[in-house]
């Protein structure tokens, strides 16, 4: 049992990503839009759950929040609002689909081939260590958030503070966008 | 322990999926939520190569990604709310304007 739960704790991450993947291809695949969207939920917490297996403990928990709790929300709103059930027989995949997914099985091919020396070579099986110095203070949840908001404030802060304004006129160019005509 | 490989192999994967989306669907809101999972896979590349390195860089940057996914949907969203009212339309290829 112990044995078990050990080997699940060290392919948390393999576990995860799987997981995410199949929440992701369920979202491309479904007809309905809110499958859709609940496909997106699933695959964004997954995301988070590998986040916190690679030790971001902060970013898995704004991981949740922005993406389960508001952005999830967000899209839920806009397919309330927009009435989907109009296109239902107008198909729900494009007339191209054959071509595209074509191209993307090539592009995939093309990109296994180029790094197929990197991905599955001798280099490979080296695990994914971790720094001291950076275990040290990747460690607590608490600790993390030093770390991040250390990296954050020092090497990017100019990019933080331009974040800061592209929010500010996303806000408000939001609301000229959605806004009714007659003011 | 977890593979640098592994994260690069489900990561691509991802963000193949993405790509997969917004050529194949008709739907905007299925088009940005697939763009959205492309920017998750580039955020997990990020915080696996910060890993790597040992530096906390990629975490800060990744987060600063999310803030911009963030800005980006808000923007996406509005623009199909406008979209609708205008065209009474969210499927892509119903938006020809531009066609010669």
């Amino acid at each position: 049992m112990e044995h078990q739960l050990e080997t699940i704790g060290r392919n948390m991450f393999a576990i995860f990503g799987v997981m995410a993947l199949c929440g992701a291809a369920f979202m491309v695949a479904s007809k309905s839009a809110v499958h859709s969207v609940l496909g997106f939920l699933f695959a964004m917490l997954c995301v988070a759950g590998c986040f916190l297996s690679l030790d971001a403990e902060f970013l898995g928990m704004a991981q949740i929040l922005v993406y389960a709790g508001g952005i999830v929300v967000l899209f839920l709103f806009v397919v309330m609002l927009v009435e989907l059930s109009k296109f239902k027989e107008k198909g729900v995949f494009q007339l191209q689909t054959r071509s595209a997914v074509i191209a993307v099985i090539v592009g995939g091919v093309a990109f296994l081939a180029a790094f197929r020396n990197l991905l599955f070579g001798t280099a490979s099986p080296e695990a994914l260590v971790l720094r001291p110095e950076l275990a040290q203070g990747l460690a607590v949840a608490q600790q993390n958030a030093q770390a991040v908001s250390r990296g954050l404030f020092s090497d990017f802060l100019l990019p933080f503070e331009i974040l800061s304004v592209i929010l500010l006129v996303a806000l408000v160019g939001a609301v000229v966008l959605a806004k009714t005509e007659r003011v | 322990m977890v593979n640098l490989n592994t994260v690069l192999l489900i990561s691509s994967i991802l963000f193949a999926i993405g790509i997969a989306g917004v050529l194949v669907r008709r739907n905007a809101l299925v088009i940005l939520m697939s763009i959205e999972l492309m920017l998750n896979a580039a955020n997990l590349n990020f915080i696996a190569f910060a890993r790597h390195s040992g530096s906390v860089s990629g975490q800060a940057f990744a987060l600063l990604v999310m803030g911009f996914a963030a800005a980006e949907v808000a923007v996406g969203l509005a623009l199909v709310v406008a979209l609708y009212r205008k065209r009474d339309t969210v499927q892509v290829d119903d938006i020809n304007l531009l066609k010669g």
